[in-house]
């Protein structure tokens, strides 16, 4: 393959080249004449759809002509994107018509990983996985079938697992990301933070985050609040031992030590309580817990978190000062992806203090309240299980073990863990639906001993991803732009419904996995009654009352929300479902579990001599292992991966900008990247974009880019109270290639 | 007598958050050839090296150029002015001598090796004239982007520049000193 990496704006090379150009037969100039179409043409088809180059799910519409799509455009309606896409929404269309996408149902040949397949028939590849999984049933009992699902679909792949009678669901959405921060939060305040990530940044006056690179890991909407409460003039203070996009855009910028952001946030507690910046109203009225507090961070002064996290003790009281002096219209933003050092719920505890501190709840410019729609999502298939039927135990101990854990998301990390164990029983069966264990895992030889253990593994996904390098049958699934999936409702500030039909027909052979769910459960001996898309649609629009043309029209339906939004700001008296029914500055539910009641600091591991902390997060145009072999965002990034490595220490390894290098974690190496040596990190830490340092070469660009996957290199600790993963304490060296 | 529309584009240049959206919005709707873009986003620094926000972003794409170099030095008249402000290639009459690509200042244009021709921004011609915005301006989350018709005093371009110069943002067009009359205006606060 030619090499990808050439100068954006290349006309030199191209003129170089010109030779070879001027050779182009002139009927060839006239067959792609793109500039001249028009949208008056009649051939123009119009569809509705949801995003899923991400998890958002942005309202989008698509444009073909002709047959192919030629645009997809945010829906103006949608309250999750009003109108906009992001570079990843855009490039969808790349995807779809992306050379290097599964088409046939595949079964290996060769040795797991080794890559050898042959193409099968849909018959053949169910009745496989079919007579393999009820094999498996038979022998160690139903509770050896498991599920790590995400996307669409997963709900298709939900009821699978719930007719064959398996609690093992595991949605990696959790553990490797939120858990810890919907935990935290609801352990202050009672109810979780939720994916409408309710921050109101179009009317805040000064808005704060730790790490949550809100303008690069974008979710259009809360991106869209937050750059107009900028336009607005409010203040963005931005902690992150690294300069990014966000950290641009902030009026503070505190380049903290990595590991020592609860340091940080027990210092400005410490130093809003004594120099009494806190709203001494909200406290009274709403907040339990106070003197306890007041107690317990008596040492934790501002001089005291300057000497851990490098933040000096000025700056920190100067933050203070500006979310007091915005207070309520400020929020502190409890982050997102929460798996860095294990104490991530404390640490969005913390968060929850000093919001409440600020009274910043459910009044504009803080955060707002979402809420629901009044409709009963109809099951695919009415489950009937027999009465008195023993409950299965779970493999990951959501519920149990880790109590927090909610047993309808699960813990990822500890199924996988339980996979390998063999314990409390043996789990030989495991669906992935869009879902990539390699790339989010940790520790490539650890997930290869893990798929081992199992008698199938099944993968549905639209490319052939290292997991499905190591599957037993491999399912290719449409795309969002080919299939049509059930009517979703999506909680909000004002609630909608989402509607996707198909953009073109299937390009190659390929189902969604509704479909292919209904073949594989007819295939075990199912005889439940599968109800198409079509007719959930029809009972969810007949509970709205509306018709089918709303959404045919707008992609949503949006219910009219009047009050209810900003309940403090509108006097209304203040829920909390906690224990003492307060905003809990004190956790007796902590307490009551064995865990700090008032998050306390301790002070973890540091890197020594060479070492790097390895930190690593998203770039705007990237969507976790998801989106790297789309060539038009990795021509966004010139098809670079880039190592942030601090100035000192690179100068001292003799590592010079642009040069090649690697990450070395004892005798693992990382494929190349490329040194971005620069001061805007911290000199504990090294960044990496997530996503790259691909093992399969099915994706073929994926696969050249090389880089580095934090998934082989990061920690698998836990964070004992969410049960989370906890990936930020790992260290590596570098070295030049 | 109404005069002509002069179509011209303002980048609210604190808001950009350099998403890159509009490249690709770009890149799809004009099927604009593998690894090229007809905007581009940059990354700049301030002179003030301290200040926490000394990064910014700046956008840019071809400048419309009421005296256009691509234009004068166009063999064929494919390069041309439009009455209504945009510069456009009609590739009919483009015989490829890339003239254009090596005289703009911007370093707006590139070469189409599938087609044969020059290739540039074109405002999104003809969408625009079918009521749509164009596209790297409809998907531009933070708003950066804002289009229209300057001689339009109601237009939002012209209220957008009448807010600025009243506000007494920061307006400049890039390299007004070589005389091309650029029609892309950048506004700071």
């Amino acid at each position: 393959m030619v090499s990808l990496k050439m100068t954006r704006r290349g006309f030199l090379n191209t003129a170089a080249i010109s030779a070879a150009a001027l050779s182009i037969p002139f009927s060839l100039k006239r067959s792609v004449a793109s500039d001249n179409k028009s949208n008056n043409d009649k051939k123009i088809h119009i569809s509705q759809n949801w995003c899923e180059m991400c998890f958002w799910g942005c309202g989008v519409t698509a444009y073909n002509r002709e047959g192919r799509v030629f645009k997809l455009e945010g829906q103006p309606k949608c309250p999750k994107n009003y109108g906009k896409l992001c570079a990843r929404g855009n490039s969808g269309i790349y995807q779809l018509y992306d050379p290097d996408r599964l088409k046939k149902p595949l079964i290996r040949t060769g040795k797991r990983g080794e890559g050898k397949f042959r193409e099968a028939t849909y018959e053949e590849a169910i009745a496989y996985v079919a007579e393999k999984t009820n094999k498996a049933i038979e022998e160690y009992g139903k509770g050896t079938v498991s599920l790590i699902a995400h996307g669409s679909g997963e709900h298709a792949f939900i009821n699978l697992m719930e007719l064959i009678g398996s609690p093992n669901i595991a949605i990696p959405a959790y553990s490797q990301c939120t858990g810890s921060r919907d935990i935290g939060w609801w352990l202050t305040f009672g109810r979780p933070y939720t994916t409408s990530e309710p921050i109101d940044g179009a009317n805040s006056k000064c808005m704060m985050f730790f790490g949550r690179n809100v303008l690069e890991a974008v979710m259009v909407g809360e991106a869209q609040r937050v750059t107009e409460g900028l336009a607005k003039g409010a203040k963005l203070i931005y902690v992150d031992p690294r300069y990014s996009k966000t950290a641009a855009k902030a009026d503070i910028w505190a380049k903290i030590k990595p590991g020592t952001d609860l340091a940080l946030m027990l210092g400005m507690i410490n130093y809003i309580v004594n120099a009494k910046l806190y709203n001494a109203d909200f406290v009274d009225e709403y907040c339990s817990g106070f003197d306890e507090l007041k107690e317990a961070v008596k040492d934790n002064t501002p001089e005291w978190a300057e000497k851990e996290t490098d933040v000096p003790a000025e700056t920190i009281k100067n933050i203070c000062h500006e979310l007091a002096s915005a207070a309520p219209a400020c929020a502190i933003g409890p982050g997102r992806r929460l798996t860095r050092y294990g104490d991530d719920t404390q640490h969005v505890r913390a968060i929850g203090i000093l919001n409440a501190l600020m009274g910043s709840w459910d009044t504009p410019g803080a955060f707002y309240k979402i809420s629901g729609m009044n409709v009963t999502i109809p099951h695919i298939c009415e489950i009937e299980h027999a009465k008195g039927e023993e409950e299965i135990e779970r493999v990951d101990g959501a519920g149990s073990e880790y109590r927090l854990a909610p047993k309808n998301l699960g813990l990822e990390n500890k199924l996988m863990k339980g996979i390998l164990a063999g314990k409390p029983y043996p789990v030989k069966v495991l669906f992935a639906y869009g879902t990539n264990l390699f790339q989010h895992y940790p520790d490539y030889e650890e997930c290869k001993q893990i798929v081992n253990k199992l008698d199938l593994l099944v993968t549905c996904d639209i490319y052939l991803t290292e997991t499905a390098l190591y599957s037993d049958v491999i399912f290719p699934e449409s795309t969002y732009l080919e299939r049509k999936d059930p009517i979703s409702v999506v909680a909000e500030k004002y609630p909608y419904v989402k509607y996707r039909e198909p953009a073109t027909a299937p390009l190659y052979n390929t189902i969604g996995a509704y479909e292919l769910v209904e073949r594989i459960a007819k295939k075990m001996g199912f005889n439940n009654h599968f109800k198409t898309v079509d007719e959930v649609n029809k009972e969810i629009l007949e509970q709205l009352g509306i018709s089918i043309n709303v959404l045919k029209k707008d992609g949503v339906y949006v219910k009219p929300i009047f009050d209810g939004i900003y309940p403090q700001a509108e006097g209304k008296e203040l829920e909390f479902n906690t224990p003492s029914g307060n905003v809990e500055l004190y956790s007796t539910f902590c307490e009551r579990l064995g865990f700090d009641p008032i998050p306390k600091y301790t002070k973890h591991e540091m890197p020594k001599g060479n070492e790097f902390r390895l930190l690593f997060g998203r770039q705007s145009f990237h969507t976790h292992a998801r989106t790297q072999n789309n060539r038009w965002l990795l021509a966004l990034h010139n098809f670079e991966v880039k190592a942030w490595i601090p100035k000192g220490k690179a100068a001292k390894l003799g590592i010079m900008n642009g040069d090649k290098v690697r990450l070395v974690k004892g005798d693992k190496k990382s494929r190349e990247l490329i040194a971005y040596v620069t001061d805007e990190i911290h000199e504990d830490a090294v960044f990496i974009p997530h996503g790259f340092g691909r093992l399969s070469e099915f994706m073929e660009l994926a696969y050249e880019m090389g880089g580095a996957s934090d998934s082989n290199l990061c920690s698998n600790d836990t964070d004992p109270i969410s049960g989370a993963s906890a990936f930020h304490n790992a260290f590596v060296k570098i070295e030049k290639v | 007598m109404s005069k002509n529309k002069k179509y011209v584009m303002v980048y609210a240049i604190d808001r950009c958050v350099d998403c890159k959206a509009c490249m690709v919005a770009c890149k799809a709707q004009w099927e604009v050839p593998e690894d090229y873009f007809r905007t581009h986003i940059d990354e700049k620094y301030s002179p003030d090296k301290l200040a926490a926000n000394r990064k910014y972003f700046l956008p840019s794409q071809c400048n419309h150029c009421d005296e256009a170099p691509c234009v004068s030095v166009c063999p064929t008249k494919a390069s041309h002015k439009r009455e209504d402000g945009i510069v456009y290639v009609d590739r009919d009459i483009c015989i490829g001598c890339k003239y254009c690509i090596v005289s703009c200042p911007y370093d707006a244009r590139f070469f189409n090796e599938e087609v044969g021709v020059a290739e540039k921004c074109t405002f999104c011609l003809p969408w625009i004239q079918e009521g749509h915005q164009p596209a790297c301006v409809t998907t531009c989350l933070s708003n950066t982007r804002i289009f229209g018709d300057i001689n339009d005093p109601n237009s939002e371009v012209s209220k957008v520049l009448a807010e600025a110069k009243k506000n007494k943002s920061k307006i400049w067009k890039l390299r007004e000193d070589l005389g091309t009359e650029p029609n892309i205006y950048y506004v700071q606060s």
